[in-house]
């Protein structure tokens, strides 16, 4: 196709006429173009092709998933074993003592070891003769919310049963679970029943007992009493009033002290597993997990960089184009001349 | 050994493209500068930086010849601007129209046709050497101009109309 038949047919002669004429290089040129020799191949960087610029960046793309896959395989190994570590469950007294019992690990994946339920709980008894104040708790994991309710009644009955009662009861379901906590009084002399009974009802996640004796105390107030009504035995008229105030509240502050000191507070928390809890993820998941997670953490470093860089660059290719163009026009404008 | 065979290689592929593309490149510096002595000197510092540069063509982006009239068309704007700068200097404004009576850009020529290509501008001159006498493609002829083709179809158009009109009026007179 000729280079003219886009333009116009009306040109073919003047074409004709131009190429039939057209400049010859003179002999002295053509010498003394043959003489040229370029040099020899040079050790420069060849410019790489687009062919080689995509296989660089696919390249590097499945480079980061491999480091990415690498990363999860190599935390969720990590991982299973920080899982199987059992934790212990702290048991103090407010004296200070510090007794660590392993028993129901809360990060155990599988229910306390089959123990007995006198050797799982607390063998912290409150001591005969003493007036002490006795206080528990205990943190159960039931299979689901029907078992966290047929729990809860039987913690009732028990409490009952046992010549105590229910102070509270908070009861809670969810669509993933459930939770209830009950806050039970018992007779000092039962609560190692209670909480034998009480530990049978589900697996155990925490416990925590505290005995604090007050007979002391007590003595001191019966002594502080005595004195009171001693004092208002002998009491003027105008002074009786003001002892026999004081002597109300110390026997109602004296009551109360008996009262703890009597009836044990054990504060019991039932729960249920939470559905994701329940069944541990596979390594599998968590492989995906991690690996998901270091592609997010790439994604974000590359937005990062992009963010930073991206108005750097554009502002770089703009003042390229402008000086190109800028270049063009300068050129168009010196050929218009010459 | 291997080496001294690349070298031997690359000297003759530029002496061949040299050969076969030299009487193009002088034909459309004569075009473009619309002065023959000066199209020798650029011809020859062209290919002297062709010689320079060989190891940077590649033919997957396009023709030797393609590349050449790019070489000799950055060459002849550096002579322009250097001739501009001169003529600034030394405070001489009017390009001077050369007065020879020998024919410019080609023997056998009609001097109208002549005068007509003489009186075109280098813009308007360079893409009728490109497309015309040269033969290049529309898509070849644009990326030694920078423009795009349809730039460069338009811009033929227009200076053979002009060439066109100029020979008419010439032969008229």
């Amino acid at each position: 196709m000729s280079p003219l038949e886009l333009v116009d047919d009306r040109f073919d002669k003047l074409a004709e006429e131009l190429r039939a004429s057209r400049p010859v290089a003179p002999v002295a040129l053509r010498a003394q173009v043959r003489a040229l020799a370029p040099p020899g191949p040079r050790g420069t960087f060849p410019r790489p092709s687009r062919r080689v610029v995509f296989a660089l960046a696919g390249a590097a793309l499945l480079a980061s998933f491999v480091a990415a896959g690498v990363t999860g395989l190599s935390g969720s190994s990590t991982k299973q074993q920080s899982a199987v570590k059992p934790k212990s469950v702290k048991t103090t007294t407010e004296h200070g003592d510090a007794v660590r019992q392993g028993v129901g690990g809360v990060a155990l994946k599988t229910p306390a070891p089959n123990l007995g339920p006198l050797q799982r709980t607390s063998d912290l008894a409150p001591t005969a003769g003493r007036l002490q104040r006795y206080q528990a708790t205990l943190r159960l994991r039931v299979k689901d919310v029907d078992a966290m309710s047929s729990a809860a009644k039987r913690a009732m009955n028990v409490t009952h049963g046992l010549g105590g009662y229910v102070a509270s009861v908070q009861y809670a379901t969810r669509s993933k679970g459930g939770g209830a906590t009950l806050v039970l009084r018992v007779p000092v002399g039962n609560v190692q029943t209670a909480l034998t009974e009480l530990a049978s009802l589900g697996t155990i996640l925490q416990q925590h007992t505290g005995i604090l004796d007050v007979t002391r105390r007590v003595d001191r107030e019966a002594l502080q009493i005595a004195e009171l009504e001693r004092q208002l035995a002998h009491a003027s008229p105008s002074e009786a009033p003001v002892i026999r105030a004081k002597l109300a509240t110390l026997r109602a502050k004296h009551a109360r002290l008996l009262k703890s000191a009597r009836l044990a507070r054990i504060t019991l928390g039932l729960t249920t597993p939470a559905k994701q809890a329940a069944t541990a993820p596979s390594r599998f998941d968590r492989t995906v997990d991690d690996a998901g997670s270091v592609l997010l953490r790439e994604l974000e470093i590359l937005l990062y960089a992009l963010v930073v860089a991206g108005p750097l660059l554009l502002l770089g290719a703009a003042g390229i184009a402008a000086a190109k163009a800028q270049r063009r026009r300068s050129d168009a404008r010196l050929l218009e001349r010459a | 050994m291997g080496k001294r065979r690349r070298i031997d290689a690359v000297k003759t592929e530029f002496a061949e493209a040299a050969e076969r593309h030299l009487d193009d490149v002088h034909a459309y510096l004569v075009y473009l500068t619309g002065d023959r002595g000066t199209a020798e000197e650029l011809a020859a510092e062209t290919f002297a930086r062709a010689c320079e540069r060989w190891h940077r063509f590649d033919p997957r982006r396009g023709g030797a010849r393609t590349w050449l009239c790019q070489l000799a068309r950055s060459t002849a704007l550096d002579h322009f601007r250097a001739e501009e700068r001169r003529r600034r200097r030394e405070g001489r404004y009017a390009v001077s129209v050369p007065a020879s009576e020998e024919q410019v850009f080609g023997e056998g020529l009609s001097p109208a046709l002549e005068a007509a290509l003489s009186r075109l501008s280098a813009a308007e001159r360079e893409v009728v050497a490109l497309r015309i006498v040269l033969e290049l493609d529309g898509e070849a002829a644009a990326r030694v101009l920078g423009i795009s083709a349809t730039a460069c179809s338009t811009r033929l158009s227009r200076a053979l109309q002009k060439l066109e009109k100029e020979v008419s009026a010439g032969v008229a007179a």
